[in-house]
Formats: structure tokens, C-alpha cells, sequence
């Protein structure tokens, strides 16, 4: 079925939207944001599943095609059919199928879909208003095109790596896989700009992403550093940049401490009175002129003399104490979280941020995250819980007129699963 | 190509978002040819004015380039918000408008009087979102922090970096820059569409924080379905091996090799020139390799201590092999030949900083040039224009705004 309302159920913002989602790792999560706030996507399977199916975590730390948390997450809300793509009677399965589609995300390599008989150009014939989103690691043209990329080369070729970790060792990566994330997040922007054009136009149009590009917008104010006063940013030198701003340790872990931030802040003068009230012990080392100097600020001295002082006090105290008190004198200061304090975030929590995770191998109650924005007349909302292997074959190509008959015969000639 | 008009054109942002997240998600929309007209102060002065980088290193509320990368296709007002006038005239510009952005702490829309409720007084359909760092409802929304402090809340400056050192996250606010603009564009043109087919205005409540869990789905299932609290694992895969960040000729020169199977294993292996340790039996298969993935990480590293990485990864994407140089700032902006070939970055004129350089868009239309309309705004450059031609005020009537302190 198509998303209906019906009154308990509020309208939702894409309703009536045909996703074909052929992509894998680099593309789940754009067809995720599309099918959370109600379009009706359609992921496309290879026979023996999409490669997200193969990637961890798996429940139990069991691997099998039903038990990718990793799939199972980035894939709510979908329903699935798997096509053999490599078939003639798979490729025009699929065509018939974006003959009534308004979007195909896809992240073969650049050229796959038209040696299968599914290029835009065909696929457009039937369908005007189509539109199709093509992600690669690099674009669909240029010297790299045909060049393959993981996660962690996407970050290096893209200049984010070079920026995190250490000084003195390698760069490390982000957690999560976020170059795909990020070619995902501008696929959902970029192809939902081309499909609002089509509504408007009438016509649709091919989006190029290319996941390196896509990281290089990470890159905060890098390369017009290096562009306007020709300073290559590295890695920071430690965990204080400048007395007063950065981590530091604390009973539990870690806390963010942004005493200085950008620009002027009075954060400082906070921090100082509420070091002196709680009765820090050497808090007067810290008065004097030469704590207003930027220059002092960034010196070993301040940093070895602001740490000392703070982390002898900020040990025997836990995050969430010093995030409670520390906000209340309006100081900018954060915990440095852990995915068990973020379940247990009394604002996440109060805005019921974590949703059920509902899956057939899991009986015990499980959570997830859940929306990342709260719409007042079109709220994100869960249709289902991710397609099983073939779940929706038999109902998707009944929509095209295939019999059940014939998809037998389908199934049997290894055209469909 | 046929050129069409930008897929955003008509459409009006009233745009009250300053520093980071909010102004980049506003500049998607200048940049696909919304007028987005940004409402500053130099009351109260979007604070990344007066962040570095500047043009030739001089500080100027016109001349930094983190503030003009983030503020592109943007025309730029002036008006003391806290001038009695300023609401009446506000107003005026909400009435035209679309959508009215704002990243302020929750509250602050409310205090001028300008909340969702009373734009939808002034216009039934408007679109409104509120970006605060943890949203509009729950009882820690007056907490306060800028994008350092959203890395560390929600998880990503924890889970990245090395085990038994502090947490390195990205080193930047990494938020900042995809999850918070490029999710609340989305919603915001999930809203449009529902506008569009019924003519019906809402509010988004948007918390800083949430992207960016929602980014991380499958480490929260790891805990809650298996009881697994994720670590900082360096460049460590799950299953990848060798998988990682390799020392090349030059000082602080790296590599980024990824070894997905064995057919790739063997390509890496004839590409180094089999080397008697790495045809060993311990090492030709997946699961070995990844079990004693730091001995591999060693001799590899020791191999490629000799090797140029641009070189390096010719030759092993030529045999297969997914490798990628590590880029700093000067080799993506002046070495990648794929970045230069989609014409990633641009350089536009500025009436200040001269010519400088801008992030476009990571992606690419087949019907529409995709690339900033311009530069970003001088501290109120389209005061007069946007007063005088959409406002419908006579110059005597700016002038006179002017003289009362209103438009600074």
C-alpha cells in the first residue's frame, strides 16, 4: 500500500512520492529520509541483497541476511523487492517500474545503468517528470570517475581526515562512516531540489553527487584559511587549543569547556566567579591581565597552568553535574557523551527522541534514533520497519500488473527473489 | 542543457540565522535562487564576521572568509531588532516572505516578537524554523553552546579517535556543517512540497543535536539490541584489513589503503612487488588479516614509508585497489584534478576582500548551473534596495529610519 491517512494519522509531507532506491551504503540513508517523512520508496535488491545486509553490527553479532542492524536502520520505512538487474526481463521490470516513479536514487558506477538498459536517457522517455540521483564516490565524469572509494578514502581525498586526530600520528577517522553519510545527506538535498523542479516544471533532470565533493563541505574554513592568509589547518595540537577551551577530564570521562569561544564571550568571567564560588583551590592564579591575552591563552604555560587547576577540580566531578551547574551560570560547557549518557539525556528524552526498534529476530525491547526534526503539520513518522529479503516482491509487481502467476515464473527463471 | 530558471526561484527566506548551521542551510537555498534576505546588526554582529580567516589576514566585519563562504547568494539587511520600529517594519518583510529562518537560542524569535505564532498571524503559510542547539521544547532548551559544543554532546568528538586518548572527534564542528544544513533544508523542502499541494504553512522544531544521532542509528542499535557500547577504534574496520593510514615520502604525508577481499589483498601484494613476508600464508586470508591486523598495519606501513601517495594511489586504483592520498587544504583547493574538473571551488569578486574562494554546492544539475549566485553580503549592503523596492519605503522614509538609529 501507499501511505494513506486516515484521521488518526497526520498527513505526511511526501506522501505520494515514488522512490526507486537501487543504492546501497553510499545512498540507504537518502532513501530513509525520504520514506520517514512519507514517500512511498521502493528498495531495489540484488537477489542475494543489498551489501548493507553484510555489514555490522548484526543482532547478536550474528551475521545473516536479516540481521544488520546497520540495514535494518537505514532502511525503515521502505518497502524491498529484489530484481536481477542483470537479466533482460529484471531490466524491464525496472523500467516499467519508474515508468511510474517520480525519483531512482541509485550508486552503481558511472555508466552501469546504461549498459543495463536503465541510463536516464531511456528511463526518461516514459516518464517525464522523472528524476534520477546518481551517487558515486567521485561523479559521473573527470580524471577520478571511475576510481573506487570506501568510507575512509572518501575522508582522505576529501581533506577531512587530514583534519582529525593527533599531531605526530596518523589522522583518524570520523565515527560511522560519515563520508557516506554525507554523500547520502546532499543526495536527499539535491535530489528532493531536482524533484521539487519537477513538480513545479513538469520535467525532471539527472543529479550528479560525488561523495568526495560532498566531504570537502566539511571542511569548516580550511581552504579559505589557506586561500586568504595561506595557513594549512592541521590537526589540533592537543586536547586544549587555548587556556580554558577544549576537553578536559573529568570524574566520568570528558567535558567540552568552551570558556573562550569565538569572538568576545563573557564566558570567561563566568567561569572564573563560578571557580571561585565552588572553592577551587589556586582559582586566584587565574585573575590577572594576562588571561585577557590571546597570545598567553595559546602558551604552553597557560594551557599546563589553566589544566592543572581545572582537572584537579573537574575529577572529583562528574559530567553531569558539571554540564547542570556550568549551564546554569550560562557558561558555555558540554559533556562529552557517550552513546549510554545520550539514552539517558533528559532532553532527548523529554522530547522522545529515541523511538522503538521493532524487528522480527528482536523480542526484547530495543531503541533507536528517531526523527531528526519535528514538523508541526507533517511529522516524521515510521511506516514500517525495514523490507525483509524479498518482502514486497509479490505486492510491488502486482502494482505493475504482474500476475502471481507470472511471478513465479519470474522467480523460477532467477529474475526475481 | 537547457537552462531554466533555479528551481528555488520566487520562493523568500526572511533570514534571521547567524554563525554556523542555520546560515549554511540558508545558502543552499540563495544558492538555488530563493532571495534569501539576511537580517543582521551591527548591534549585535553575526559573531563568524569576526572570525578568521580574514582577506590578507586583517580583521573587518567584510572581510572574513569563514562568514562569506556560509553566506553566499544572500542579501543582507540591517536592523536593530531591539529599536521599537524594527518589529513594524520586520513585519513587513515576513508578509513577503516564505520561509523565516532563525538559529537563535529557543526563545530569543519569541522575544521580538516574532515567533511562529505570530508569523502565521502576519502570513497564514508561513514556514518557519527554529534551530536552536536543543530545540524549542524540553527542559534543557535555554542550554546554551556553539558547534564545538554539539560535537561533544552528541556523541561523534567520543567515538572518533584513538583508544585511551582523549576524544578527537573530527577536529572541526562537524554538525556544523552537513548534518544540521543539510537536514533542515530537507525538511524544509519536505514542507514547501506539503505547502504546495495544500496550502498550509508549519513550524520545525529543529534540535542541533538530533542529526546527528539519526546519523548514528546502527552504533545506538549496537547498545540497545546487543549491549554494546561503541569505542574509539582509530582507522580500524569491522572486518576490512588492511584498512588504514599509512606514512608516505614527505613530512605528515599519509595514505588511506582498504583491502575489501582477497582478490584486492593479491593486488596490493603486486603492486608492492611480493615481498617474501607479505606472501606468507598468515596473511592470504580475510579473517587472518583482519585478526592480526596490527602486525599488517606495521610491515605495511614500513613499505609505504618509501612511496609517494599520489603515486601510491595511481597505482593501486589502477590494479583495483581502494586507496586515496590524504588531503590538506592546499592539495584540495590547488592539486585534485577531480575536484577541479566539476569546478568545485569558486572564485568570486568581492567589494572588499577582492577575489576569494568558495565552496559550490557538492552536486550537479543536468538542467541548471548549480553555483552561488554571488558573493556573500556587505554588513548591510541591500538595506536601502530591499527597503525601498520590496518594502515599497521612499527614500525620505529610509532616510528618516536612518537618522533614528533603526537600520544599523
Amino acid at each position: 500500500m501507499s501511505a494513506t491517512s486516515t484521521p488518526s494519522t497526520p498527513v505526511a509531507a511526501l506522501e505520494g512520492l515514488r522512490v526507486l532506491d537501487l543504492s546501497g551504503a553510499m545512498g540507504n540513508y537518502a532513501g530513509k529520509l525520504f520514506a520517514d517523512m512519507g514517500a512511498d520508496v521502493i528498495l531495489v535488491e540484488p537477489l542475494q541483497g543489498s551489501e548493507l545486509r553484510r555489514e555490522g553490527p548484526f543482532i547478536d553479532d550474528q551475521p545473516g541476511t536479516e540481521r544488520s542492524l546497520n540495514f535494518a536502520y537505514q532502511n525503515t520505512s521502505k518497502r524491498g523487492i529484489c530484481l536481477n538487474l542483470e537479466t533482460a526481463s529484471g531490466q524491464a521490470l525496472l523500467r516499467e517500474l519508474a515508468a511510474g516513479a517520480d525519483l531512482v536514487l541509485e550508486t552503481f558506477a558511472p555508466g552501469w545503468m546504461e549498459a543495463h538498459g536503465l541510463g536516464y536517457a531511456q528511463l526518461v522517455q516514459r516518464r517525464p517528470q522523472l528524476v534520477m540521483a546518481s551517487i558515486t564516490p567521485f561523479g559521473q565524469t573527470g580524471p577520478y570517475a571511475d576510481l573506487q572509494a570506501t568510507d575512509l578514502v572518501a575522508l582522505a581525498t576529501g581533506g577531512l581526515l587530514w583534519m582529525g586526530g593527533y599531531q605526530g600520528v596518523a589522522p583518524t577517522q570520523a565515527h560511522g562512516d560519515q563520508a557516506f553519510k554525507c554523500a547520502a545527506m546532499y543526495g536527499a538535498v539535491a535530489a528532493m531540489l531536482a524533484v521539487t523542479d519537477a513538480e513545479l516544471s513538469g520535467e525532471g533532470q539527472q543529479v550528479d553527487i560525488a561523495m568526495q565533493e560532498c566531504v570537502t563541505l566539511a571542511l569548516e574554513n580550511a581552504a579559505q584559511t589557506y586561500d586568504l592568509e595561506g595557513v594549512i589547518r592541521k590537526r589540533p595540537l592537543g586536547d586544549q587549543r587555548f587556556a580554558g577551551y577544549g576537553l578536559f577530564e573529568c570524574q566520568d570521562g570528558y567535558i567540552y569547556l568552551g570558556s573562550r569561544g569565538i569572538g568576545n564571550s563573557p564566558a570567561w568571567s563566568r567561569s572564573l566567579q563560578w571557580f571561585k564560588d565552588a572553592g577551587m583551590v589556586g582559582v586566584d592564579r587565574l585573575f590577572g591581565p594576562e588571561w585577557s591575552d590571546l597570545t598567553y591563552l595559546k602558551s604552553e604555560e597557560a594551557r599546563e597552568v589553566f589544566g592543572d587547576l581545572f582537572m584537579t577540580w573537574s575529577r572529583q566531578r562528574t559530567k553531569e553535574w558539571l554540564y547542570t551547574e556550568g549551564q546554569k551560570r550560562l557558561i558555555p560547557l558540554a559533556p562529552v557523551s557517550t552513546p549510554r549518557d545520550l539514552l539517558d539525556n533528559p532532553q532527548l528524552r523529554a522530547r522522545e527522541h529515541f523511538v522503538p526498534f521493532t524487528h522480527p529476530l528482536v523480542s526484547a525491547a530495543a531503541e533507536m534514533p528517531g526523527a531528526p526534526y519535528v514538523l508541526s503539520s507533517t511529522p516524521w513518522r515510521l511506516q514500517r520497519p525495514a523490507p525483509g529479503l524479498g518482502q514486497h516482491t509479490s505486492e510491488v509487481l502486482a502494482e505493475i500488473g504482474i500476475t502471481r502467476d507470472e511471478v513465479a515464473r519470474l522467480h523460477a527463471a532467477g529474475v526475481v527473489a | 542543457m537547457t537552462e531554466k530558471r533555479l528551481p528555488l526561484a520566487g520562493l523568500r527566506v526572511a533570514d534571521f540565522c547567524w554563525i554556523g548551521a542555520g546560515s549554511y542551510t540558508t545558502k543552499i537555498f540563495g544558492d538555488l535562487g530563493a532571495d534569501v534576505i539576511k537580517i543582521e546588526s551591527s548591534t549585535r554582529l553575526d559573531s563568524l564576521r569576526m572570525a578568521g580567516p580574514y582577506k590578507d589576514g586583517k580583521p573587518g566585519v567584510n572581510r572574513s572568509g569563514y562568514f562569506a563562504d556560509r553566506n553566499t547568494s544572500k542579501r543582507g539587511i540591517t536592523v536593530d531588532m531591539k529599536h521599537p520600529k524594527a518589529l513594524g517594519l520586520i513585519r513587513k518583510l515576513i508578509a513577503q516572505s516564505d520561509i523565516v529562518a532563525n538559529n537563535f537560542a529557543a526563545g530569543v524569535m519569541e522575544k521580538f516578537g516574532l515567533g511562529y505564532e505570530d508569523c502565521k498571524r502576519i502570513r497564514p503559510d508561513i514556514l518557519y524554523i527554529g534551530m536552536s542547539m536543543q530545540g524549542s521544547l524540553g527542559p534543557q532548551r535555554d542550554f546554551r553552546g556553539t558547534g564545538s559544543s554539539i560535537a561533544a554532546l552528541t556523541g561523534i568528538q567520543d567515538l572518533s579517535g584513538l583508544p585511551g586518548n582523549v576524544p578527537a572527534g573530527t577536529g572541526t564542528n562537524y554538525p556544523d556543517h552537513l548534518p544540521n544544513p543539510c537536514h533542515a533544508a530537507f525538511a524544509l523542502l519536505a514542507a514547501l512540497r506539503h505547502r504546495r499541494r495544500t496550502g498550509q504553512g508549519q513550524c520545525i522544531d529543529f534540535a542541533q543535536t538530533e542529526p546527528m544521532l539519526s546519523l548514528m542509528g546502527p552504533t545506538f542499535l549496537d547498545l540497545t539490541v546487543n549491549g554494546r557500547l561503541q569505542q574509539r577504534r582509530g582507522n580500524d574496520h569491522p572486518w576490512m584489513a588492511p584498512h588504514g593510514v599509512y606514512p608516505c615520502v614527505g613530512s605528515d604525508r599519509w595514505i588511506a589503503i582498504t583491502v575489501a577481499t582477497d582478490v584486492q589483498w593479491a593486488a596490493l601484494v603486486g603492486v608492492m612487488g611480493s615481498p617474501a613476508w607479505a606472501l606468507e600464508a598468515r596473511w592470504q586470508t580475510l579473517p587472518q588479516r583482519h585478526r592480526e591486523r596490527q602486525a599488517l598495519d606495521a610491515l605495511l606501513a614500513a613499505w609505504t614509508a618509501g612511496q609517494d601517495r599520489y603515486d601510491l594511489m595511481r597505482r593501486l586504483q589502477a590494479a583495483g585497489v581502494p586507496a586515496g592520498a590524504v588531503q590538506d587544504a592546499h592539495d584540495v583547493t590547488r592539486e585534485d584534478p577531480q575536484l577541479a574538473h566539476r569546478g568545485h571551488w569558486i572564485r568570486m569578486p568581492h567589494a572588499e576582500m577582492g577575489e576569494s574562494i568558495y565552496n559550490n554546492l557538492p552536486f550537479r544539475l543536468s538542467r541548471h548551473t548549480v553555483q552561488p549566485q554571488r558573493g556573500a553580503p556587505l554588513l548591510g549592503e541591500h538595506t536601502r534596495e530591499v527597503l525601498g523596492s520590496l518594502l515599497g519605503l521612499t527614500e525620505s522614509e529610509i532616510d528618516a529610519l536612518q537618522a533614528e538609529d533603526l537600520l544599523k
